[in-house]
């Protein structure tokens, strides 16, 4: 089994500092090497310890978050979850590589998502750490077992357009029905073929082919409509891996492409 | 009406003046004589003008009533007549035409300059009247704008801080209750809706697109608050999402339904909000289930009953506010015992929005191979 994975936080307030040690206590195979204060001591300590994982808050006094990463020389960068409670910097956050980048106050669904992101790059972040043998889940889900009642109904994944969250379940739209799933929002996203859906919001997953507008809004996040007129919003976290989708999409939706049909 | 007209408005009342002398004097071209009188005339004329003007000025700013000003204007260009008739004299004498001056003479014929000296004033008096009123006008008008402009804000401002104390109160139960998953989950619903109306930069309208996209962060801390029971429907017509709308006047209507309509039922209710374009317009529906009060009637939107409230009127007004004639809102019970609220609006784009939305056309054969 590898290595446990070493990670360090970096935020300037005590409470949100307090909030990810308890979050990261909680799991296995996380190890907490170090906090940092401030932007300044993080930059050193960072360079010197060497974490896997780090979550750094990017409004602090001195140096801001995105500096203490940017820097530090690529090879010695770590895997970085950044935090911010105002918007703005999701693109200098991902021109940095970032894992996630997370809008405070975070909900433990998205938190857990982070985490799942930055545990599944680890193997391919470190060096030293053996590739695992058998990369997991590469068998998309094709169809989604529903219990009605007595009954247990099968939903073919290609008949469904949207998927919401509904506290700790999560609810399939297909066809015009609805059917409750007794599975997390983010438990399904890790199971879906990411050419086909898109995780677009904390508590929404939409597939490709029935969006037919995007709409920016100012505060960078989007509004999609669907086929059917279903209005869906989109978070700004979501965005860049959202339109590279969309835009992957493209080939296959040109009418004289040879991949149609 | 103390207005202060500019130096060149009693230059151009002298113009029409100035053109009937000229006129008038055009016969006497031929005669030397005649033409050398005129000519001085005229000149006096000219150079009455400048203290008349000065004259009447003053006793505008001196606020002195029309029943002093005009006699005085008339005593005082009467005045200068006699004087021109005493340079005329003058000018005889010279020319050779006379010996003398003759005193019993000089009130004689004066009309030729002092009817265009009064004509002057009257010019001069109607011409900054007229500057004075226009600019009173358009100072009323702005000051109307502004006060529109106030109300405007003011009628906005008043949606929020209810639904703030509400939320608190929320998380605070969820707190007590121990279920930290769930306020954890509501306080990040809040936040989004706060990123969302502190994104507005204070403009009275915005795009559908971020009406919806605020109605949506807003009803996502209400289905956090009432789970199961409340089910939400939100649809919108193709090609609408950069028509411009007022800011918040969706989610005063959602609350509506909610605080009134759903919230109050002990089985779970449904809202529907729906945006289709209806003919020029725009038209935004937003329907609810709740318990409808004994005695409303069908078309009962006056807000006594318990399906409407402080909302309904407040997006009332300023859909007036902003639109005049140009809009309607309607709000009753219908006889499926729905609540309803259609409004329409003047159908427009927000200035500037077609670069920031990509469509992909359902008829295109993208979508139809897609499909």
């Amino acid at each position: 089994m590898s290595r446990p994975i070493r990670v360090a936080i970096v935020d300037d307030e005590p409470l949100a500092r307090l909030v990810l040690r308890t979050r990261l206590a909680q799991r296995a195979g996380i190890e907490l090497v170090a906090e940092y204060a401030d932007g300044d001591s993080a930059a050193g300590g960072l360079a010197a310890l060497r974490p896997d994982l780090v979550f750094v808050d990017i409004d602090m006094p001195g140096k801001t978050g995105l500096e203490v990463l940017a820097g530090l020389p690529r090879a010695a960068r770590p895997m970085a979850i950044l935090l911010t409670a105002h918007d703005g910097f999701a693109l200098q956050a991902f021109a940095l590589a970032a894992i996630d980048y997370l809008l405070k106050p975070v909900d433990d669904e998205r938190f857990e998502e982070a985490l799942e992101r930055a545990r599944r790059a680890f193997p391919y972040r470190c060096a030293d750490v053996a590739t695992p043998a058998a990369t997991p889940a590469t068998e998309w889900t094709r169809t989604f077992t529903v219990r009605i009642g007595n009954r247990i109904v099968l939903v073919d994944a290609a008949d469904v357009e949207r998927i919401e969250a509904d506290g700790d379940y999560a609810t399939l739209h297909a066809q015009g029905k609805t059917y409750l799933v007794r599975e997390r929002l983010q438990a399904l996203a890790l199971r879906l073929d990411p050419a086909l859906f898109q995780r677009v919001h904390r508590s929404s997953i939409v597939r490709l082919d029935r969006v037919v507008e995007l709409r920016s809004l100012t505060n960078r996040d989007a509004l999609l409509r669907l086929r059917d007129g279903t209005l869906l919003r989109a978070s700004r976290t979501y965005m860049p891996a959202l339109t590279q989708a969309l835009a992957q999409r493209q080939p296959f939706i040109q009418p004289n492409s040879p991949s149609v049909i | 009406m103390k207005e202060q007209a500019s130096p060149l408005v009693p230059l151009l009342a002298a113009l029409p003046v100035c053109a009937c002398m000229t006129i008038l004097g055009l016969p006497a071209l031929g005669n030397s004589n005649a033409t050398a009188f005129r000519a001085l005339f005229f000149a006096a004329c000219m150079v009455w003008i400048v203290p008349l003007a000065l004259l009447q000025r003053a006793l505008w700013r001196r606020d002195v009533s029309w029943r002093i000003t005009a006699p005085l204007l008339l005593a005082a260009s009467y005045a200068m007549s006699v004087v021109n008739s005493l340079l005329g004299q003058r000018l005889e004498i010279g020319l050779g035409l006379a010996t003398g001056y003759h005193w019993n003479e000089l009130v004689r014929g004066l009309d030729g300059c002092w009817l265009p000296m009064i004509a002057f004033c009257a010019i001069h008096a109607v011409a900054v009247y007229y500057l004075s009123l226009q600019r009173a006008q358009l100072r009323l008008a702005q000051a109307l704008a502004h006060a529109r402009d106030t109300e405007l804000r003011a009628l906005r401002l008043q949606v929020n801080p209810h639904f703030l104390f509400n939320s608190l109160n929320a998380v605070s139960a969820l707190v007590s209750a121990g279920a930290g998953r769930d306020a954890n989950r509501m306080l990040a619903s809040v936040a989004d809706f706060l990123r969302a109306t502190l994104a507005h930069d204070g403009r009275h309208e915005h795009a559908l697109a971020e009406e919806l996209a605020l109605t949506d962060a807003y009803l996502d801390i209400e289905k956090a608050r009432l789970g199961e029971r409340l089910q939400l429907n939100m649809k919108a017509g193709p090609d609408l999402l950069d028509a411009a709308v007022p800011y918040l006047v969706l989610q005063p209507l959602a609350e509506n339904a909610i605080r009134h309509g759903i919230a109050p039922l002990s089985a779970p209710g449904r809202l529907d909000i729906r945006v289709e374009r209806a003919g020029a317009g725009l038209l935004i529906e937003v329907v609810n289930d709740g318990m409808r009060p004994d005695g409303a009637t069908a078309a009962d939107g006056s807000g006594s009953g318990n399906g409407s409230g402080i909302g309904l009127a407040n997006v009332a007004e300023r859909l007036r506010h902003l639109y005049g004639d140009a809009q309607s809102i309607e709000a009753g019970w219908r006889a499926d015992g729905r609540f309803q609220v259609r409004l329409t609006l003047p159908l427009r784009r927000v200035a500037g929005a077609t670069a920031t939305t990509h469509r992909a056309d359902p008829v295109t054969p993208a979508a139809r191979i897609a499909a």
